[in-house]
């Protein structure tokens, strides 16, 4: 009771951001009354953020250890392309989707695996890491494909993933609502959870305090490429074929929603909450534009936009509560104060 | 001698709880002003409005005679208010001369003019007399060479008042000792000094004047003549201090050995360490900045690794993990504590947490109601304040995050807890409170290991004194009474006693 009213008054006073959310889709509702707000709408826009909504799952960890990783995308296209390559390998067969999947993820983790050795063994900064493997795991998405778009439409097991409804909402948005709960859970539940947290603030003090940061560091990379893969995967089948640019620019959409979310690229703060408020926020930008019939070139101008004020509102916010002196770097400032 | 500075009825609040209640404060030409208050008594936010950091409620700044409005820092260091932060803030990986002419770079034609500016540099630092090089990267210097840098760097400022925040915090004994005598050859030359310390002997010998702040308000104004400690103290605390004596009985415990090092070597960093700590033992370790106290500590404590010799902890060897270190009982408050003892957007009962996973999580599930109840008991054992254990530990005054930082280790079953300066940047309150809790962990049972620069802090609290010096034990003092004096001695190198007969 008490404890539930605190929760919503820290999600909001940690992230003013999602302000913005609740103003932006008050908008929408009086500009197109009976069309945004309706439950139809709703599940489209949900089903539009699924993909991403799922990476943010596991890039979370690397973001909140002050890392990065900037592969989500190409392992996302590599991840669907071997799954897709095995299926139909396999001449469609359930038996096929299920080594095509598990294959997968499994490339997702190596990859997550070799991200996390590299940075904790060699100190190779995440971002240069992930930069490079982003472009060697495209490649591997190219050779996996041989460059074509590749059709999968069968067999059921395979279309269930992306495609299938439960309950009336497309099962991609169960798997993001699922795996946003193993997040959240991992985040706030465990040990390991509030080492990232920990780390992330903090990495000396947590080693003199005996915490294993290098594992931990390993494990969050690792979550990230797992969920990548898991994304890639579904994506695949919600677009019944693999390409080598399947999740192209979906890198910026997982930071931006992060970002927007209240995460820190510095590390230490943020939460699963915020990131998937985050990632619907930018979800309901696109299908406000969409809806009011902006051509969509200007979309990404758009979007843009929106979330730098957002981000820039709520870094004014946090330097207001610091109580320092306001500056301002474009205007000379008035002797008003007597 | 004119007053350079005054500000009158200043006034400041945070989120309504006012920290400044209309407070006076003047500063004379060329005088050694001491600024002295417990931690939140409000001395460093007059500090923050003097220069421009925080803007003021109410009140008026008089600079020279002329009311002066100062809305930021370069309005401060414009009319000549340099601050030599706490936290110094060169970049380490220029040189000297360009960390001092940083912003204020000479050029022609937008071509940088180096050599001007480093021999306008090295005239600076022959005008004052310091012993350093123009040329030097910072990184490379000593803390305490960083700090004549930073006071450097105002001087370059044509600094009229420079504002010193606890300049000796992390300086040894006789570097502190150089740096009195750059104060002394300032104020020859004119300029004013805001002296704010924890340290009250260096407070007393270089002040002229005092001015003592107690929750936001200014209790008194003392001249020179008038400065007696226990009234200061009595001042600033409004109560009377358990003072603690100067000088100790010092004695061997009977107790069995816990911790045994022979011969630890590490090379370049020190050599020939030989030592035992007892049970229920408190053992002091003195030493200047850099006689290798830390370093051989990091390396019992498993965080560093060293090339020979041998530790044994209960007869047994020491792990060179710290994790398995902290099962066995090892606990490690560190010598910096803002980047190693804490995670400051933690909360306090989160901070506390990391340590004790081990019992306060089953199968990698923390259990909340446990991490709770460590946090608040640990809270109201160590009066915490504010006694709110959700709050993060980075927004806490220094002696209660070290509090805190003691909090991580006091819910395990300790046996050796290495504490390295204990106290640097604390007030008095604090100060004693973190006395009483290192001592009744003593009387349970638990060694101590406390590497102090803090003399005073020594010689009360430790049982047995050993001295480093240049990476080696140069004197163990075990019986009967020693003062300062021999501890000063002893580091400096005058005084052996005890050491080890067999080095070299």
């Amino acid at each position: 009771m008490k404890n539930n009213n605190l929760n919503i008054k820290t999600i909001f006073n940690k992230s003013q951001k999602l302000w913005i959310l609740v103003v932006v889709m008050i908008i929408l509702t009086v500009l197109q009354p009976g069309v945004f707000l309706t439950f139809a709408n709703m599940k489209s826009i949900l089903l539009s953020i699924s993909i991403y909504g799922i990476m943010v799952c596991g890039t979370i960890f690397p973001i909140l250890l002050g890392g990065i990783d900037l592969s989500v995308g190409a392992v996302a296209a590599a991840a669907g392309a071997f799954t897709v390559v095995q299926i139909v390998n396999s001449g469609y067969t359930n038996q096929g989707v299920i080594i095509g999947v598990c294959g997968g993820l499994l490339l997702g983790i190596i990859v997550g695996l070799v991200h996390g050795v590299i940075v904790t063994r060699f100190n190779v900064p995440p971002f240069l890491i992930t930069l490079a493997t982003q472009n060697i795991v495209y490649g591997v998405a190219q050779l996996l494909t041989g460059n074509n778009v590749i059709a999968c439409m069968e067999p059921k097991l395979f279309a269930f993933l992306g495609g299938e409804r439960v309950l009336g909402v497309p099962f991609s948005v169960w798997i993001m609502i699922f795996m946003a709960l193993i997040s959240y859970v991992l985040l706030n539940k465990t040990v390991f959870g509030r080492s990232i947290y920990a780390v992330g603030g903090n990495a000396e003090a947590c080693f003199l305090s005996g915490i294993k940061s290098k594992t931990i560091i390993v494990l969050a990379y690792v979550a990230s490429g797992f969920t990548a893969a898991m994304a890639g995967i579904v994506l695949a089948s919600m677009n019944r074929q693999a390409i080598a640019k399947a999740a192209q620019g979906y890198d910026n959409f997982v930071l931006t929603a992060l970002v927007v979310g209240g995460a820190s690229l510095m590390g230490g703060e943020g939460t699963i909450t915020g990131a998937i408020w985050g990632a619907f926020l930018v979800g309901v930008i696109s299908n406000g534009l969409r809806l009011l019939g902006v051509a969509s070139d200007y979309h990404g101008i758009i979007k843009c936009i929106v979330i730098i004020a957002a981000v820039a509102l709520d870094a004014n916010i946090r330097y207001k509560k610091s109580g320092l002196q306001k500056k301002s770097l474009f205007f000379k400032k008035n002797k008003a104060q007597a | 001698m004119s007053e350079l500075l005054e500000m009158k009825g200043i006034q400041k609040s945070f989120n309504d709880s006012p920290v400044l209640k209309d407070v006076e404060f003047t500063v004379k030409q060329g005088e050694v002003h001491a600024l002295m208050g417990e931690n939140g008594a409000g001395k460093s936010t007059l500090i923050k409005i003097l220069t421009g950091i925080y803007p003021k409620d109410g009140g008026q700044i008089f600079w020279e005679g002329k009311a002066v409005d100062i809305n930021s820092r370069s309005d401060a260091s414009k009319l000549g208010i340099g601050v030599i932060y706490q936290e110094l803030s060169l970049i380490p990986t220029l040189t000297v001369a360009q960390n001092i002419m940083l912003g204020k770079e000479k050029a022609i034609k937008g071509i940088l003019q180096s050599n001007k500016m480093k021999l306008d540099v090295e005239e600076l630092i022959q005008k004052y007399n310091f012993r350093i090089k123009a040329d030097a990267v910072v990184e490379t210097l000593t803390i305490a060479e960083r700090q004549v840098v930073e006071i450097l760097k105002a001087l370059s400022e044509n600094s009229k008042l420079i504002i010193m925040d606890e300049p000796t915090a992390s300086l040894s004994a006789k570097e502190s000792e150089s740096l009195f005598g750059i104060i002394e050859q300032l104020k020859q030359q004119g300029v004013s000094i805001i002296y704010i310390s924890h340290r009250l002997e260096e407070v007393y010998r270089l002040s002229d004047r005092l001015t003592v702040l107690r929750d936001g308000v200014r209790v008194a104004v003392l001249e020179k003549e008038e400065i007696i400690p226990e009234d200061v103290i009595r001042l600033m605390i409004g109560k009377d201090l358990s003072e603690a004596t100067a000088s100790n009985n010092l004695r061997v415990s009977d107790k069995r050995v816990l911790l045994k090092v022979k011969n630890l070597k590490r090379k370049g960093v020190f050599k020939n360490i030989s030592f035992e700590i007892h049970e229920g033992e408190i053992v002091g370790f003195a030493g200047l900045i850099g006689a290798g106290r830390t370093e051989v500590m990091r390396c019992i404590y498993g965080a560093d690794p060293y090339d020979s010799g041998e530790i044994l902890f209960e007869d047994k060897p020491v792990s060179k993990t710290i994790s398995k270190n902290i099962k066995a009982g090892f606990g490690l408050v560190p010598e910096d504590r803002r980047n190693q003892g804490f995670t400051p957007l933690l909360s306090i009962e989160k901070n506390i947490a990391l340590t004790n996973y081990d019992t306060i999580a089953s199968h990698g599930i923390v259990n909340r109601a446990k991490e709770k109840e460590y946090g608040n008991t640990m809270v109201e054992k160590l009066n915490i304040k504010p006694g709110n254990s959700q709050i993060p530990v980075g927004n806490l005054s220094g002696g209660n995050q070290q509090k805190a930082v003691l909090g991580k280790w006091l819910s395990r079953d300790l046996k050796l807890l290495i504490i390295d300066e204990p106290t640097a940047g604390i007030d008095i309150g604090a100060k004693d409170e973190i006395y009483k809790i290192i001592e009744n962990l003593a009387e349970n049972g638990t060694a101590v290991i406390m590497v102090s620069s803090d003399l005073q802090e020594l010689l009360r609290v430790s049982q047995r004194v050993i001295v480093m010096r240049k990476g080696e034990i140069c004197a163990e003092f075990s019986e009967g009474r020693i003062t300062q004096e021999h501890i000063l001695m002893a580091e400096s190198g005058i005084l052996t006693k005890g050491g080890n007969e067999d080095e070299k």
